[in-house]
């Protein structure tokens, strides 16, 4: 144990002593703490800004005068998904997906005006979060201070009289390896303070830390590889060139290489395509605006049989109500097929994407933190199914007041004049149908359910290169 | 052996370097392949939706034509930005800003922000386009090549034997790199020109991509010439290069953006569609001529029709769809112009980022920057000002729906 | 007769550290002069300068009666070198490697007469072909002696030309290195190895701590006198 510690200290007196990798050591920590501070002061600032414009809209919409309900039904409303306190880790989808939607009758709207769209485009990775500078930077950093650990001995030629003490590969492998890890988990720090600083803006503990682990464990996959390769690899300059090859491949090309795979694999037609067939599809259903509509003809008949009358001006309830209620329920189920039909594609793809995960760590590390923060699709799917649940719930209620609250013959001849126009109109007691809405982020199983698949990626990536390594330096020769 | 040739041939001896340039040559090719692939589902996707529109109008078109509107209020009109041919380079804006719409007479300021946005993990990873590979991956494969030139040969003590031997040692040094550089561009280059070729590109905008690529090149040549001019070893040499790499393809386009979107306020984009909301709803409770006056100084020429009778009427209903965008137009101003000053600026600033300029660059070429997003956006607000201008008279002059008026529809191109 | 190398006076410092202090001395062709020198005497430091890759700090170095710096590239045409450990590229075979590097100096090469050259250094022509990865350290030695050859310069300057050879490689450069002294070239090594030096130099310079502190000549028969340099190279007063 103690000559394990000896080979790590070694390693570790080594870097000290190194201006230039003191150096790079000070520009990361720099990177990192600008990143954090910088991600930590806008999300936390968008969180409050969030909840905000949630109760502002709420407020808005309650504070509506008496009106026709129908007006109020295309009035509409908005809701806002707020980011989960570990956006200040990883933003996630946050920053590529609309953070609010507008919900109205008859239609669901798109999560709108998402921050690429409007921000400056700069190519590239274009902005760094700490999630990114985990994922891409800190492993060239590792790459710098540790590629020598093996080669560094094999070209000064100390690696034989090493050996020759009695010391066996394996030690040696051990003790390299922990050298990198001591360094990880002293990289690791920014990053626990994030996750602490996010426990205290509510989030569960045990999610906050598995973001931690998971970036610990993608930090000893690469330290496990370089050790690895700095071990069986000859020269120097051979052992740098292949794992920055490696870190090409990993960071760069094998992401991007997995998108543009999922989508020749899943297809997706887009929104506007399918809400062609959608419109072909709702046609049958009739126009709800139109109580005339053949389409409606049944719903008459059954009603009239219901309250045993003869004609709709006789029904105790508003006809055009029902319509309009019948309506929207049918209408609903057609767009949720649609809206469900595209997200199961997405998560298709998602899956797709993240099976890359078993060829790139990166991929498995960025799905792991995704999951375990709060920011991945599947969150901003369920802000979309939560949106449409508040959106059907508070047209039904505006349509059920239509249908109750509302006399029919009033209702038909709202147009006749102003004071007819005055007297189809509803008191606003019954925008209270709209519910109170805070985007909650998953519960922390949900979150730990998603992120097993990539963590259980990071975990057999991390078993086989250790287990390469000691199978490798077991055999070691100088 | 010439002294032209000599050099190329020891290129052709190192395996190392053969490596890595096999690895831009396959990088290039698979992105322009990827690019192409992209461009093409995109045609077909607008192809489709062309078709679909063609009979969703025509089926909407004769269901409604009680009066104009109705026929204007029911019917949908695709607008599309075809991709260019050169756009297979650069995918560039194209995941994030639309590119296709189905807008009617109601209030634009409602529709036109509405994105068809693909999966966001994809917007979130990125494509790999031929821009990717010029701007970050060409770099590092160039460090690759280049920052062991002088030092490999010191560390192999080759280095005084060269210099002793050779007649011109300076011109050994620039001819061995010069055929590094142009190797790497040959093999990047290739691949572009090919698939320009397949797509019809053109020959200027290829020969402008393959300007900035090369242009990009040299300025990497020079970071590297720079660094290996001190007697370092290549471990130094390389662990800088990748450290300057990372500030200049990864830092600094993460601080410019940053620091533009700081500098440059732009509103809320959900602020418009509110305003313009409110100022639809509210016009409901407004006494009628609230709406008509702000309409008929836009359109004085609908003046004589202007007066409406009854609690509703159409032209009513579409005057304060206008004049909700009217309200909403200085906060849209504001928008649009808020996004082409950040653009501007990033252009400027980007001068302190080779990276990014070159693909702001291919991306200018293949017209998917923000620019094009922008010139979109307005060819879709000339298209509905079109339409407006169409339904406006006949509706509010009450006249019928005619199979020759409806021939005359504007159509987007 | 005009010396074909001639340092006078000359210092150089490296790194702010003087090397070389204040040396004279001059190669005459068909001479083999022995620079003799330990670790850190100063001996590659006077080859670099020679080559033009090291800028003295103050005295002359020539090159057939011309300064090195003011015509650099006279002098390199002149000169040929053997740098310490040669070593050639591994990846490249013999043949290929003497190309390139002729083609470098700008000299002609036919196959024919790189043969003629590995002929005369006694490389085994079934190993011409092969990559010199695949060599041991004579053989490349020996690859990088012919390239020596085929400059067919009138001046050699040898960096440890003999180290981490075996005996019998060292008796074949010996009796090469005279042979090609007496086609009249004029011959700088520089060497550490006291009774090498003895074998083959005319006259051997002995370097200390960058100063030239003896000098031998070889008597008129036989060789110099090994026993008398060894004791002035270690440093003791010779009987």
């Amino acid at each position: 144990m103690s000559t394990i510690f000896t080979i790590a200290a070694a390693e570790w007196r080594l870097w000290m002593r190194s201006r230039s990798a003191l150096a790079a050591l000070l520009a990361v920590v720099l990177i990192i703490a600008a990143t954090s501070v910088l991600t930590a002061v806008r999300f936390t600032e968008e969180r409050e800004e969030r909840t905000h414009q949630q109760e502002v809209a709420e407020e808005t919409f309650l504070s509506q005068p008496a009106r026709h309900p129908h007006r109020m039904v295309h009035y509409g409303h908005y809701v806002f998904r707020t980011p989960p306190p570990l956006a200040i880790i990883d933003p996630g989808v946050d920053t590529v997906t609309g953070q609010s939607i507008f919900l109205e009758g008859h239609r669901q709207n798109t999560a709108m005006f998402a921050d690429t769209r409007a921000s400056a485009n700069v190519g590239g990775f274009q902005s760094l979060s700490p999630a990114a500078v985990y994922q891409i930077l800190i492993p060239l950093l590792l790459i710098a201070l540790g590629h020598g650990v093996f080669v560094r001995e094999r070209e000064a030629r100390t690696l034989a009289p090493l050996l020759a003490q009695g010391v066996s590969g394996v030690t040696l492998y051990v003790g390299k390896a922990l050298a990198l890890a001591g360094l990880s988990a002293a990289l690791l720090t920014p990053l626990l303070i994030m996750s602490l600083i996010g426990v205290t803006s509510g989030e569960a503990i045990g999610v906050s830390l598995a973001v931690v682990v998971a970036y610990g464990a993608f930090m000893l996959v690469w330290s496990a590889l370089i050790v690895l390769v700095s071990a069986v690899v000859g020269t120097r300059g051979v052992v740098l060139g292949t794992l920055v090859f490696i870190w090409l491949a990993w960071s760069l090309v094998t992401p991007r290489l997995a998108v543009a795979s999922a989508s020749a694999a899943a297809p997706s037609p887009g929104k506007l395509e399918t809400d062609y067939q959608l419109l072909a599809d709702l046609r049958e259903l009739g126009d709800g605006h139109n109580a005339g509509d053949p389409a409606f003809d049944a719903l008459r008949a059954n009603l009239l049989a219901e309250y045993d009358v003869d004609s709709v001006e006789e029904l105790p309830i508003n006809f055009r109500g029902a319509v309009a209620q019948a309506s929207e329920a049918d209408l609903t189920k057609v767009m949720n097929e649609y809206a469900e039909r595209r997200m199961a594609l997405e998560v298709r793809q998602s899956r797709h994407v993240n099976g890359f995960g078993w060829l790139s760590p990166v991929l498995a590390v960025s799905a792991a933190s995704r999951h375990l923060a709060g920011v991945d699709l599947e969150t901003h799917h369920r802000f979309l199914r939560e949106a449409e649940a508040v959106r059907f719930d508070f047209i039904e209620g505006l349509n059920k007041s239509h249908t109750q609250e509302l006399s029919y013959t009033d209702d038909i001849n709202r147009n006749q004049s102003p004071e007819a126009s005055r007297r189809a109109r509803i008191s606003p007691e019954n925008w209270t149908v709209l519910d109170a809405f805070r985007f909650q982020p998953a519960t922390s199983n949900q979150r730990f359910g998603a992120a097993a698949a990539p963590i259980s990626m990071l975990a057999v990536w991390l078993t086989s290169l250790v287990v390469a390594g000691v199978f490798a330096t077991g055999r070691l020769k100088p | 052996m010439s002294g032209f040739g000599r050099e190329l041939w020891f290129l052709w001896r190192d395996r190392a370097a053969k490596v890595w340039l096999l690895i831009g040559f396959a990088a290039a090719g698979l992105a322009v392949v990827f690019g192409l692939m992209e461009i093409a589902a995109q045609r077909e996707t607008i192809e489709r939706l062309k078709t679909a529109d063609e009979i969703e109008r025509a089926v909407t078109t004769e269901a409604h034509r009680e009066d104009w509107g109705s026929a204007a209020y029911y019917t949908f009109h695709l607008s599309y930005d075809a991709p260019e041919a050169f756009a297979f380079a650069a995918l560039g804006q194209r995941d994030a800003s639309p590119w296709k719409h189905r807008i009617r007479m109601l209030a634009l300021e409602g529709q036109i922000h509405e994105t068809d946005a693909a999966n966001p993990d994809f917007a979130l990873i990125g494509r790999f386009d031929f821009a990717f590979v010029a701007a970050m991956i060409a770099p590092l494969i160039l460090i690759m090549l280049l920052h062991d030139l002088r030092s490999g040969e010191r560390a192999s003590g080759r280095y005084n034997l060269l210099s002793a031997t050779s007649a011109d040692a300076r011109m050994l040094w620039l001819s061995r790199a010069a055929w590094r550089v142009g190797a790497l561009a040959f093999v990047l280059l290739v691949p572009l020109w090919i698939a320009g070729f397949v797509s019809g590109a053109g020959a200027p905008k290829l020969l402008g991509a393959s300007l900035a690529l090369l242009a990009h090149l040299l300025f990497w040549w020079a970071v590297i010439a720079c660094v290996n001019t001190r007697t370092w070893t290549s471990t130094v040499n390389l662990t800088t290069l990748i450290g300057l790499w990372l500030a200049f393809a990864v830092v600094a386009p993460a601080a410019i953006k940053a620091g533009v979107d700081a500098a440059i306020e732009v509103p809320e984009g959900g602020d418009i569609m509110l305003t313009q909301r409110e100022a639809v709803n509210d016009a409901w409770d407004l006494p009628q001529e609230a709406t008509m006056k702000p309409f008929v100084e836009r359109h004085p020429d609908m003046a004589p029709y202007a007066a409406i009778e009854g609690t509703f009427e159409w032209k009513w209903y579409y005057a304060f769809q206008q004049v909700g965008d009217q309200i909403a137009e200085p906060l849209s101003i504001a928008y649009r112009e808020g996004r082409a000053r950040r653009d501007a600026l990033a252009s400027r600033l980007t001068w302190l980022s080779p990276p990014a300029k070159l693909e702001r660059a291919l991306q200018r070429l293949a017209s998917t920057d923000a620019t094009a997003a922008l010139q979109y956006e307005d060819e879709v607000r000339a298209f509905h000002a079109e339409l407006r201008a169409y339904f406006y008279p006949p509706m509010f002059r009450g006249e019928p729906v005619t199979d020759a008026m409806l021939a005359e529809r504007p159509n987007f191109e | 007769m005009t010396a074909a190398l001639e340092a006078i006076n000359l210092s150089v410092e490296r790194s702010k550290q003087t090397v070389l202090k204040d040396v004279t001395f001059g190669v005459a062709p068909g001479e083999v002069y022995a620079l003799l020198g330990g670790n850190g005497a100063g001996k590659s430091t006077a080859l670099l300068t020679f080559l033009g890759l090291l800028t003295p700090k103050s005295g002359t170095i020539r090159v057939q009666g011309r300064s090195v710096s003011d015509d650099l590239t006279a002098a390199r045409r002149v000169t040929a070198y053997l740098p310490e450990a040669a070593t050639l590229y591994e990846h490249l075979s013999a043949h290929e490697n003497l190309a390139y590097f002729l083609s470098l100096a700008k000299a002609a090469t036919d196959r024919a007469a790189l043969d003629r050259a590995l002929d005369r250094v006694a490389l085994q022509p079934e190993a011409r072909d092969k990559r010199l990865g695949s060599y041991s350290k004579g053989m490349r030695q020996k690859v990088a002696i012919a390239l020596a050859l085929l400059r067919d310069t009138p001046i050699l300057l040898l960096d440890e030309p003999t180290s981490g050879l075996d005996p019998i490689a060292i008796d074949e450069f010996n009796t090469l290195v005279r042979s090609l002294a007496d086609d009249d070239r004029a011959i700088l090594m520089v060497t550490h190895d006291v009774y090498g030096a003895c074998q083959v130099a005319d006259r051997i310079g002995l370097l200390r701590k960058g100063e030239l502190v003896g000098g031998f000549d070889r008597p008129a028969e036989g060789r110099i006198d090994t026993e008398a340099v060894h004791a002035a190279f270690a440093g003791r007063a010779v009987a």
